[in-house]
């Protein structure tokens, strides 16, 4: 009883917890990549005369977004399929929502002590992306169904890494509950079957959450905004929403998965949040530097580097086994 | 003071609404986005999609050839929006605009198509200029939405 009441109410936590976070890790991305490129990007503090008419700081700057999307018409294409192009970014909501409940926070394991709760995150994960496909193919706009079909070609080999990185870590340690993998430390070479892991799941972070050289999915002036281009008001929004809710999910996944001692007491919360810091700077780094690949490129870089990579993983995870 | 009015003060997005002209006023334009004014620490972002836009910045004179187009791009905003225009030939169409003998190829400024919210003058007006005519548009998109939700 005691614990259905503590799962009921870390649920009502992680609710505040994760957007906030999104929200963070957003705005610091746009922060850094702006100091990157010698801008100011969205400020910290306003100057001092602006201050009382436009706001003290725009730390808040992505929900101020996702906050004014909501308050404007959504319009609808007579093209477009009306259901489902209504439904999918709810439908992406929802499920970027789900993970949130299976990924655990420093004190707070949700339900990642679920059997197959590894599978399931996973799942939910490539369910919001499957969300951001359909909605964009069922918009009847031709900048709409290119931007899915890049999208498609993109999922397939970033989903492909994204979940085989998982599971080489999954092999490693024997066990698919992600609080039990959580609280694991192996011997070295388990370690550093879990650090090849790591670099690839971050390859597959980069293509699921479109960072530079593989943003040709909503590649901005080149096809219009890819996917998001027939949608406007609350059904962007709602997008836009999703996409804050992914990105926690998938920094959380990493630091829940690859850096095990970190995510099982709450003690371990500012040590969490300095890996969470590390890991958006990195993907800021990589947002800066890079230009945007073309498809073929992107589709050939993961299938030459990353997968043997990850194939790699896999006989050494299979080898430790067998011999653990 | 609502929370969804505040989010619109601070995140207006910007469509860069091309209608003709010589391309002088969207160098400005862009001059206004890039790094030594970046108009980003204050939210303003520019959008590849009317349909994500909350103003629209319109430059040139409008050629008879590209009216549907205007026309079509304003009815892919959403409201609430407002247009700014930007440039003398935006403005009243400059030399372009004949009214006796009419100009065959030219119609004039766009607000001959759409309604225009504030004008920004000059050729080509500076990027400070631009700034300032933006602020001008959030205000007004903002009076606007007032006036809608009442």
């Amino acid at each position: 009883m005691v614990d259905h009441v503590f799962t009921i109410l870390s649920i009502a936590l992680i609710i505040p917890i994760s957007l906030f976070l999104g929200v963070m890790y957003s705005f610091l991305i746009r922060k850094l990549s702006a100091r990157f490129q010698w801008r100011v990007g969205p400020i910290v503090r306003m100057y001092g005369d602006l201050a009382p008419v436009i706001g003290s700081t725009r730390i808040w700057q992505p929900l101020y977004d996702i906050l004014k999307l909501f308050g404007k018409d959504a319009l609808i294409p007579s093209t477009a399929h009306k259901r489902l192009f209504t439904w999918s970014p709810y439908l992406s909501l929802f499920f970027s929502f789900a993970a949130v409940l299976f990924i655990p926070f420093p004190g707070l394991p949700l339900l990642s002590g679920t059997p197959y709760s590894l599978i399931i995150a996973s799942y939910l994960l490539i369910a919001s992306i499957l969300f951001t496909i359909l909605g964009p193919a069922a918009s009847g706009s031709p900048w709409g169904a290119i931007g899915a079909r890049r999208e498609v070609e993109l999922f397939l080999v970033a989903e492909l890494s994204f979940v085989a990185s998982l599971f080489v870590v999954a092999v490693t340690k024997g066990t698919l509950v992600i609080s039990e993998l959580a609280g694991f430390v192996g011997s070295i070479p388990m370690m550093l079957v879990t650090a090849l892991a790591g670099i690839t799941m971050f390859a597959a972070m980069l293509g699921k959450l479109h960072i530079k050289p593989f943003d040709m999915p909503e590649a901005e002036c080149e096809i219009v905004a890819g996917p998001y281009t027939e949608y406007s008001g609350k059904l962007l929004g709602t997008y836009f929403l999703a996409k804050v809710f992914v990105l926690y999910n998938m920094v959380a996944l990493f630091i829940a998965v690859f850096l095990p001692p970190l995510s099982s007491s709450v003690l371990w919360l500012p040590l969490y949040v300095v890996a969470a810091l590390v890991l958006i700077f990195l993907l800021a780094v990589v947002h800066v530097l890079n230009p945007r690949y073309t498809i073929a490129k992107a589709l050939m870089w993961y299938t030459k580097i990353i997968v043997p990579l990850v194939i790699v993983g896999f006989i050494a995870a299979f080898f430790l086994r067998v011999v653990a | 003071m609502g929370l969804i009015d505040r989010a619109r003060i601070y995140s207006p997005w910007v469509y860069h609404l091309h209608c003709g002209g010589c391309n002088g006023c969207d160098i400005e334009t862009l001059a206004a986005l890039a790094p030594r004014f970046d108009v980003e620490r204050f939210g303003i972002q520019l959008v590849a999609s009317p349909r994500h836009a909350d103003i629209l910045l319109a430059t040139g004179c409008v050629p008879k050839q590209f009216i549907p187009m205007v026309k079509r791009v304003y009815n892919q905003t959403p409201d609430p929006k407002v247009v700014v225009a930007i440039g003398g030939c935006a403005c009243g169409g400059s030399l372009f605009y004949d009214e006796d003998p009419e100009n065959y190829a030219i119609l004039g400024s766009p607000d001959m198509l759409i309604p225009v919210d504030v004008y920004v003058p000059g050729c080509a007006p500076k990027p400070e200029q631009i700034i300032n005519g933006v602020v001008q548009g959030i205000l007004k998109l903002n009076e606007k939405a007032t006036r809608r939700s009442k």
